[in-house]
């Protein structure tokens, strides 16, 4: 498949979703159904891949990139999905000049707020799939307690969890 | 607030990328908390930035990390931060696309991912907490209480969106101004 056609594919995907997964659907209809250069297996792959690993849901356009057409692909998957991200700064500009209105600061602080509890809200299904067992438990309360205390910095608390899985697996 | 210099400000979106591991909103939540200890972000910013992501078409969390490199370095913070953030991982997404059949019958493999899922859990709702702790005045505790357990109520009992939610927020942010 030409790069360029695999980049607009892809880049029309992720703009027209407002979230990581949410662009599977097009990702499906363009490459299994109407172009037929993916199977539902290697897109079940792609997805696989992006949720094992580190970074964002969305990561997965790299990976469809990389099945259809190599490294030269996966660059093109991965230019699709930081793209969009960029559009956000002309909204930001537009707002700056705004933002020390004291409504809009209210505003601001009430939707940083509501991401706590989207963060709270988000971490439930998360919870029910990662909390299986009381070591699963332990290392759930143990980083919770670090992060919230601000004792310890995030990165050595995810090399710790690491470390514990690692642990775990030799007993 | 200190201006933070170019080369931490990348090496943290660096290090966050490779990792955090559970999508998007555990990546916010230690960016979060790591602007916060580092004093590089104002919560105003930081909101802001957080709300617009919602609004981007795209990986909402690549958005919010374009806002918040833009607020800290302007168009070349905004770059190094997206670039940062995504480059290590796409490398890693594309070495599991290849060994994806080796890693997900590997058993040693599954502990550790198992592991840093539940340490990503806790770190969400730990940097949940710091958030409201740590923006709540003193003696103004109802109104981040009440807009984050609403907020959590409509996002996981009656299934708003986070966009949805956001928005809800927002209208309430606009009337209920504290003095």
């Amino acid at each position: 498949m030409n790069l360029v056609v695999l980049y607009l594919l892809l880049v029309k995907a992720t703009l027209t979703s407002f979230s990581g997964l949410a662009s599977l659907p097009v990702v499906r209809s363009d490459f299994v159904v109407r172009r037929q250069v993916l199977t539902d297996r290697q897109l079940s792959t792609a997805v696989a891949a992006g949720r094992i690993g580190p970074g964002p849901n969305g990561i997965y356009v790299v990976s469809i990139g990389y099945i259809v057409d190599g490294i030269p692909g996966a660059c093109a998957g991965w230019l699709a999905m930081i793209t969009p991200a960029f559009l956000i700064i002309p909204m930001l500009r537009f707002l700056g000049a705004r933002a020390e209105h004291p409504r809009a600061r209210s505003v601001a602080r009430a939707v940083l707020f509501a991401g706590a509890g989207l963060l709270a809200s988000a971490s439930v299904p998360l919870a029910r799939d990662a909390i299986t067992n009381p070591l699963s438990l332990g290392i759930f309360a143990v980083s919770f307690l670090l992060i919230a205390s601000e004792r310890l910095d995030s990165l050595w608390v995810m090399l710790g969890a690491a470390l514990v899985g690692l642990i775990a697996f030799q007993f | 607030m200190a201006r933070p210099r170019f080369t931490p400000v990348t090496n943290l979106f660096l290090r966050v990328g490779i990792s955090v591991f559970g999508g998007g909103d555990p990546t916010i939540a230690i960016l979060q908390r790591e602007f916060y200890r580092r004093d590089w972000l104002s919560p105003e910013k930081f909101a802001i930035a957080f709300g617009l992501a919602r609004l981007t078409p795209g990986t909402n969390v690549l958005a919010f990390c374009a806002a918040t490199g833009w607020y800290m370095l302007g168009i070349g913070g905004a770059l190094a931060a997206v670039l940062a953030v995504t480059i290590p991982a796409s490398i890693l997404v594309v070495w599991l696309t290849r060994a994806y059949d080796l890693t997900a019958h590997s058993r040693l493999a599954q502990s550790v991912a198992n592991a840093l899922v539940a340490a990503a859990v806790g770190t969400m709702l730990g940097a949940a907490l710091l958030l409201v702790r740590t923006q709540s005045k003193r003696g103004h505790w109802l109104k981040p209480v009440a807009i984050s357990l609403g907020s959590f109520l409509l996002a996981y009992l009656v299934k708003l969106t986070p966009l949805q939610v956001i928005t809800a927020a927002a209208i309430v942010g606009f009337y209920w101004v504290e003095s």
